[in-house]
């Protein structure tokens, strides 16, 4: 068979506390093809490289367009979306692993409600709700718009804690992501009525004094947030918080 | 003022550790490597740097409450913030993840460097007393003879090259960790400023290490008249 194949190489896990292992696949080549096309290919013929039949690859994906973070993986080595990643652009074999800051729950999907619980614990939303209208809030300059506009763009992938390296699997670091999300919220107009609750949230262990400025985070978000700013403008905005306490209650 | 919560004094330990490394410790290096460098100048000025400092009033007060508990401060706090990341930078090779990474190396090298560089001056200067116009003769003999070696000549330009890199490089995260610089323009231009401090303070450091190696000078004690 001489017909052109794109060849992978997948770290597969069957549970979440069990081993990891490595399986290798052959798929027929179709121009245009992305990494999810590949895996789609597996599930419809779950045959490895050398014939063997073996349970489908399971994997996340919702959008196709790299808007929803879900198919976010290690492709080749590095934290990217499977689905904005065509094969004719990446080297073979394409190697693929789950995120590894994250639990694994089987194969290439991983579980990332540690994002979730960090962005509640950092209050990152604007309270409104009560029990009387409240009224219309202030009214926010295109500038600032357009500001927001860029930090809201964030999908919750979680590449910018894979590729932190003081982001690990178990010290509770909160990461790039949340620092950018409670600057997002402060910077409302509304928002910031409640800016202190939200700072005091990322005053403590695992928060934004943990951060030791490597800036792998905005190197491998695939929108381009400018996170090093938001982390800066944080310590700015922390750094006035603190001088508050101390000298003001 | 009420007690502070564990989050609460997390976070001022992290702080009083970025603002240590900057005062009092590094604008002590910056002195420090500034008045050695007297040294290329010529060895009386040099000599009457140190009789300068040894005969300040309460030296060692201000030596034990300006430079040794700071410093200790940093130090274990720098060895608790290394232990807390995971250096990743073979896979993510960004030149600022290298920085983040020689951060951390620089100063466990700069923490056994101080410890050699302290054990061979000022804790034989201390044992022996020698205080006032003795310190400098006595401590001028043993620089002298550390630097006739190529491993001692080394172990110096080792000890300061990391120095002066760990205190430049902090100082540009510093700027950011306090929020003195934010925009991403901002951020790289205060990385080339910091980098021309670092060449600076690398070369006065350098200067001295070769003059010591090159022109030893004769030990006479300072007299008046
Ligand atoms: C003695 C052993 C030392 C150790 C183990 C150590 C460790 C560290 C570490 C790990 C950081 C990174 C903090 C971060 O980026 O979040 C740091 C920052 C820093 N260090 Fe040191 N250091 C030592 C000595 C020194 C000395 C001698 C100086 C003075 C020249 C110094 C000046 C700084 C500065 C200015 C920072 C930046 C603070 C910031 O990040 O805001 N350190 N140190
Ligand atoms: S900031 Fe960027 S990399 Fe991080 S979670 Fe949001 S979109 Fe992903
Ligand atoms: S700057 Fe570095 S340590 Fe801080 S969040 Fe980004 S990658 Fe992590
Ligand atoms: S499937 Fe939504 S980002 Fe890839």
């Amino acid at each position: 068979m001489d017909a052109k194949t794109i060849k992978l190489k997948i770290k597969r896990q069957d549970k979440p506390e069990s081993k990891p292992y490595w399986q290798e696949f052959e798929v027929p080549y179709k121009p245009l093809s992305n990494v999810i096309a590949c895996l789609m290919e597996i599930q419809r013929t779950p045959l490895t490289a050398d014939g063997k039949q073996i349970n489908p690859v399971t994997w996340d994906a919702n959008c196709l367009e790299e808007v929803c973070g879900s198919c976010t993986m290690l492709i080749n080595g590095k934290v990217r979306q499977s689905c904005t990643a065509l094969v004719d652009q990446i080297k073979q074999p394409i190697v693929l692993e789950p995120m590894s800051k994250f639990p694994v729950v089987r194969d290439l999907q991983v579980d990332r409600s540690r994002i979730f619980k960090d962005l509640k614990k950092a209050k990152a939303w604007i309270p409104i709700d009560g029990t009387h209208d409240i009224g219309e809030g202030p009214v926010m300059s295109d500038s600032l718009r357009a500001k927001r506009y860029v930090l809201s763009e964030c999908m919750t992938c979680g590449c910018c804690l894979e590729a932190c390296p003081q982001y690990t699997k178990d010290n509770g670091f909160m990461g790039a992501a949340i620092f950018s999300q409670v600057r997002l919220f402060n910077l409302h107009p509304t928002g910031e009525m409640t800016q202190e609750e939200r700072l005091e949230t990322i005053m403590g262990k695992g928060g934004i004094a943990d951060c030791g400025n490597a800036q792998a985070c905005v190197e491998s978000c695939p929108k381009n947030i400018p996170l090093t700013e938001s982390i800066a403008d944080m310590g700015r905005q922390t750094s006035w918080q603190l001088l508050k306490n101390l000298l003001l209650k | 003022m009420a007690t502070l919560s564990k989050d609460q004094a997390h976070f001022l330990l992290l702080k009083i550790h970025s603002l240590t490394g900057i005062v009092p410790i590094g604008v002590f290096l910056v002195f420090h490597l500034a008045i050695n460098s007297l040294r290329t100048v010529g060895p009386l000025q040099y000599q009457l740097s140190i009789d300068f400092i040894n005969n300040l009033p309460f030296l060692f007060g201000i030596e034990v409450l300006f430079i040794y508990i700071p410093l200790l401060i940093h130090s274990l706090m720098g060895f608790y913030v290394v232990f807390s990341g995971k250096p990743n930078v073979l896979r993510y090779p960004y030149a600022r993840n290298w920085l983040y990474t020689l951060q951390r190396l620089t100063g466990g090298v700069v923490f056994v460097f101080l410890v050699y560089h302290m054990g061979t001056t000022v804790v034989p200067k201390i044992m022996e007393g020698k205080t006032l116009f003795a310190a400098a003769p006595f401590l001028i003999d043993i620089l002298n003879q550390e630097f006739q070696t190529w491993t001692g000549r080394i172990i110096y330009l080792v000890g300061i090259f990391s120095a002066t890199f760990h205190f430049s490089n902090g100082l540009w995260a510093f700027c950011i960790s306090w929020g003195i610089i934010i925009g991403q323009t901002a951020q790289r231009n205060a990385g080339v400023l910091f980098t021309l401090v670092g060449i600076v303070l690398t070369l006065l450091g350098f200067a001295t290490v070769m003059e010591f190696s090159f022109h030893p000078i004769p030990v006479t004690p300072t007299v008046e008249g």
